[in-house]
């Protein structure tokens, strides 16, 4: 798997000692982390366990209270680092899609591309019409935002954060929002981007995606990594009681998943 | 109170169209509603002709249209009286529910319309246009009420053209200026020290911040009267303390410079206020998506919130127009020369206040709905929400955010905690 290929090279992002809390709640606490070029990693744990707020820890929209966020040798958590610059190079796709409401698909891909990397907006709507060509979404091109469904919006903010060639993407729930039925087509884009060697953050609750497209599954508990590893042994034998005790209640209540497991 | 609603919506739609259906539909209204205006028809006709009236060479016609609508209001006598006879079986027996009765009713009702629509012309607006003649010919102020005036607007008229178009100077200019100057003042309220921002920027955000939300709180606070007289007098102060003699003084900061300035500043905190509640309507994701994009503070905002706080805002900004144009009436106390001194310029000269004043709030209220009804239309255009004129300041304080509101809702109950908190940290 990439893991082992990836084996002494730089990790994209390594995570030392991270603590955050709001106000006198604590939500993380001290938490260790890596992700290697390539790698794909799920975040997985119940509502509260401090997930999100992880992932948002990595490209600093939430200000770490300790601790290190090491991206490419940086310290991204240091005092009046250029964290713009930095989130450049990494993208974020957020469960409630966040499109900018006021552009319509094309110039939601272009805004960053032209404002930032001073790219010509020929090229940068080349570039745009080349990711939404593989969200499958090239014919929306002109729509405005409005006007999608929860699918294809998702679908559209990958491509927005596509468009900034970044190392790493962050995807915060992305799935979390949207109906059973247009659930695959998200996924199956984002499994599409594993597939080139995207290296991913994902949190979710697609257990199936955690289990099947994943290099690494870290299961949060209480603001601390209960449990990390393979996904093929966290999802059949957990070694820790609380991970057994989530996953088994998951489990429960998808019985075709246990079948295949 | 369910019912009571229920019971309430339907009545509320025949109201509605109760307009439509006294033309058309219903038996009631043709026979009693248009007995009401044949009776004022015929009450017009017993006024006294004026020396405009048209049908003064036309006695006999005005005498068959008086005899005509008295007809029409015995026929409907007679029918109210048959109908509350035979109450019971009024529809199947009485010869005025029959269809073809019915359909030459509504055709007498249109006849009897016309003739009164005749009467009011001839006597209340021909009479109007010769009170109107008489006193714009006259060289003494008429003793009438409505020829007084129409005589001292006439005699005014230099005077009322002219405080009419300093009002709109005032108004336009004062709220176009303004609109600027809150964009500014909202951006230093709104912005958030940022990681990468060094101390002096830091510093600089922080005084930014408290200075629009003192500004705010001060000129909210304090009446625009007040402002008026400080700021004409402070200018004053400063420009004779810079040894400037007084006629100098005059020609820079005159009464309507130093009025422009104060509705510029007063309207600023007001519409300041209105932008803040547009822009923070917008949804926060939209900030984060584009801050994690890698766009700084003030990309974000310029480029993705603005848009659309600024186009939340336009009903209730657009109001600050009409609430400006009442507003600088009480520029006249450093004597400003706008509609409200104008008037009293003219009470003055002739000594009669009432007249005057009516004739003042008639010309406010022509200007504020002209200016409503062209910032509904631009609002339109503009494709905002919709809103109601606002009739004071303080109803412009609150408003409704429409982008991103679809986003919002669609939040689960994921990460509540941190939902909850996470507004600030950004």
């Amino acid at each position: 798997m990439a893991s082992e290929s990836t084996q002494g090279r730089e990790p994209v992002i390594r995570i030392e000692g991270l603590r955050k809390s709001f106000g006198k709640h604590v939500v993380l606490r001290n938490i260790d982390f890596e992700v290697m070029p390539g790698e794909v990693v799920t975040i997985i744990g119940a509502s509260g366990s401090g997930k999100s707020t992880l992932l948002r820890c990595i490209n600093l929209l939430e200000t770490p209270d300790a601790g290190h966020v090491w991206f490419h040798g940086q310290d991204l958590a240091a005092e009046h680092v250029d964290v713009n610059k930095l989130r450049e190079k990494i993208g974020m796709v957020f469960q409630g899609f966040n499109l900018f409401n006021n552009l319509n698909v094309l110039q939601n891909c272009t805004l960053a591309p032209v404002t930032l990397k001073k790219a010509s907006k020929a090229d940068a709507e080349a570039e745009a019409m080349r990711h939404l060509d593989e969200v499958g979404l090239a014919d929306f091109a002109k729509s405005p935002v409005t006007s999608l469904s929860g699918g294809q919006k998702q679908r559209v903010a990958i491509a927005r954060a596509l468009c900034m060639k970044p190392d790493l993407m962050l995807f915060d729930e992305p799935t979390s929002a949207l109906d059973p039925e247009i659930v695959g087509e998200v996924l199956s884009v984002m499994r599409d981007l594993a597939k080139d060697g995207m290296t991913m953050v994902v949190v979710t609750h697609e257990m199936e995606f955690a289990k099947n497209v994943s290099d690494k599954v870290v299961f949060m508990d209480q603001g601390v990594i209960a449990e990390e590893g393979d996904p093929r042994q966290i999802f059949t034998n957990p070694k820790k009681p609380r991970t057994r005790e989530f996953l088994s209640r998951y489990l429960e209540d998808k019985p075709d998943q246990v079948q295949e497991a | 109170m369910g019912t009571t609603q229920e019971a309430q919506e339907p009545s509320m739609e025949e109201e509605k169209g109760g307009l439509v259906r006294f033309f058309a539909s219903d038996h009631r209204y043709v026979l009693l509603g248009t007995s009401v205006v044949a009776l004022i028809g015929m009450w017009f006709s017993m006024q006294p002709r004026s020396s405009q009236s048209f049908l003064a060479n036309a006695y006999a016609l005005e005498v068959v249209m008086y005899y005509a609508l008295m007809a029409w209001v015995v026929v409907s006598l007679v029918a109210l009286v048959t109908k509350l006879v035979h109450w019971r079986d009024y529809q199947q027996k009485s010869p005025f529910a029959k269809p073809a009765a019915k359909h030459v009713e509504r055709i007498c009702s249109y006849v009897v319309w016309l003739f009164s629509a005749v009467l009011f012309v001839d006597r209340a607006i021909m009479g109007f246009v010769a009170i109107v003649k008489s006193a714009v010919g006259s060289n003494a102020n008429p003793q009438d009420f409505v020829g007084g005036m129409v005589y001292m607007v006439y005699k005014g008229r230099g005077i009322f053209a002219r405080g009419i178009a300093t009002t709109i100077e005032l108004a336009v200019f004062g709220t176009v200026i303004a609109f600027f100057l809150a964009l500014l003042l909202v951006f230093l309220r709104l912005q958030q020290i940022d990681r990468p921002d060094n101390d002096f920027v830091r510093f600089l955000k922080v005084i930014g911040c408290g200075f629009a939300k003192v500004y705010s709180a001060v000129v909210r606070g304090t009446p625009m009267m007040v402002q008026s007289l400080i700021i004409y007098f402070a200018g004053f102060a400063v420009l004779s303390g810079s040894g400037m003699s007084t006629n100098d003084i005059r020609a820079v900061w005159s009464t309507f410079v130093a009025g422009l300035v104060t509705i510029s500043l007063n309207s600023t905190a007001y519409m300041m206020e209105v932008l803040r509640g547009g822009i923070e309507a917008v949804d926060p994701g939209q900030t984060e998506a584009a801050r994690s994009l890698g766009l700084s503070q003030w990309q974000a905002m310029s480029k993705v919130v603005f848009p659309q706080g600024i186009k939340n805002s336009i009903p209730a900004l657009s109001n600050e127009l009409v609430i400006n144009i009442k507003d600088s009436s009480v520029l006249s106390v450093i004597g400003v020369f706008d509609l409200m001194f104008a008037t009293t310029t003219v009470a003055g000269i002739y000594y009669r206040q009432l007249e005057t004043y009516i004739a003042a709030a008639v010309c406010y209220l022509i200007l504020t709905m002209v200016a409503s009804k062209l910032l509904s239309m631009l609002a339109k255009h503009l494709d905002a929400p919709a809103m109601g004129p606002a009739l004071s300041s303080s109803e412009v304080a609150v408003t409704t955010g429409i982008a991103g509101s679809a986003d919002q809702t669609i939040k689960v109950d994921v990460d509540h905690t941190e939902d909850r908190v996470r507004r600030g940290g950004m």
